[in-house]
């Protein structure tokens, strides 16, 4: 039910990040899914310095740079669950001590712009890509850190799961019930209990 | 975000590590089915607003303590 009305369908997709709880509730359903802050940074532009991604595996981060020149980088979520969509202080030194780390010519840098975001965390850190327990209803969520990067394969496979009320092969192991099957994705794994990590 | 430990006080969220959710109850030791230890374990509310959990004060005095925070607002209650 809209404000314009109601709005009916055969079949209905969730895909909302950092809201998918809240969509799935109308449905009725409750998630193996916690709605964590990510934080992320752009500084101001320099001329071309890094031309990939460089991840960093030891703490966790991640440095690219945007066509305009300005560094874009982040790191971990800030460790607890909260829709606020403002990060915490602590978390953007966390944050600048690894560019340092890793790149300490960029010691010197202004910071442009800052936000936080809302990552829905699952236990096992990997998303859904499935059908759930009602009928017609699909979700795609869960991503927690990942996505943009995933969303060519997403599409692709959500979209055949929707057309054949069937997962394709390529997310059968994606699904709602996996941790209930002890079918856990080993995939690094970082999840929305952030007190294992 | 600061939190109120009950043995040293407000201080900054950096020195405490969050516990998760505290309003889910666990299931008796020898008791509940697979069902039941499934969802205490991995299904969350996740609400957008008032929330009851656990936190400890992993810098300070390592005591574990619950507290209720709006998760729309990060607006810190009484700490137990």
């Amino acid at each position: 039910m809209g404000s314009r009305g109601r709005i009916n369908a055969g079949k209905v997709a969730i895909a909302v990040a950092g809201h998918t709880s809240h969509v799935a509730k109308m449905a009725g359903l409750r998630l193996p899914v916690e709605s964590h802050i990510l934080q992320a940074f752009v500084s101001e532009p320099i001329k071309p310095l890094v031309h990939h991604v460089v991840s960093f595996g030891a703490e966790l981060f991640y440095i690219s740079q945007s066509d305009k020149g300005g560094l874009v980088f982040g790191g971990h979520i800030d460790g607890f669950n909260t829709y606020t969509q403002r990060g915490q202080f602590p978390k953007v030194q966390t944050v600048a001590e690894c560019a340092v780390a890793v790149m300490p010519c960029v010691s010197r840098l202004r910071l442009l712009r800052h936000w936080g975001g809302i990552m829905d965390m699952t236990p096992d850190g990997s998303p859904f890509i499935c059908k759930t327990p009602v009928k017609n209803l699909y979700l795609n969520g869960g991503w927690c850190y990942q996505g943009f990067k995933a969303t060519p394969a997403s599409g692709w496979t959500f979209a055949h799961t929707i057309a054949n009320d069937e997962p394709h092969d390529l997310n059968r192991d994606f699904s709602l019930d996996r941790f209930e099957r002890g079918g856990e994705l080993d995939e690094h794994g970082i999840g929305n209990w952030t007190y294992k990590q | 975000m600061r939190l109120p430990c009950p043995h040293c006080g407000l201080r900054d969220y950096s020195e405490f590590r969050y516990g998760g959710d505290a309003s889910k109850e666990r299931p008796k030791h020898g008791t509940g089915g697979f069902k039941a230890w499934h969802d205490y374990v991995f299904l969350f509310d996740n609400p957008k607003g008032p929330h009851r959990e656990y936190w400890q004060h992993v810098l300070g005095c390592r005591r574990w303590f619950t507290l209720t925070r709006n998760t729309a607002t990060n607006e810190v209650g009484a700490a137990k």
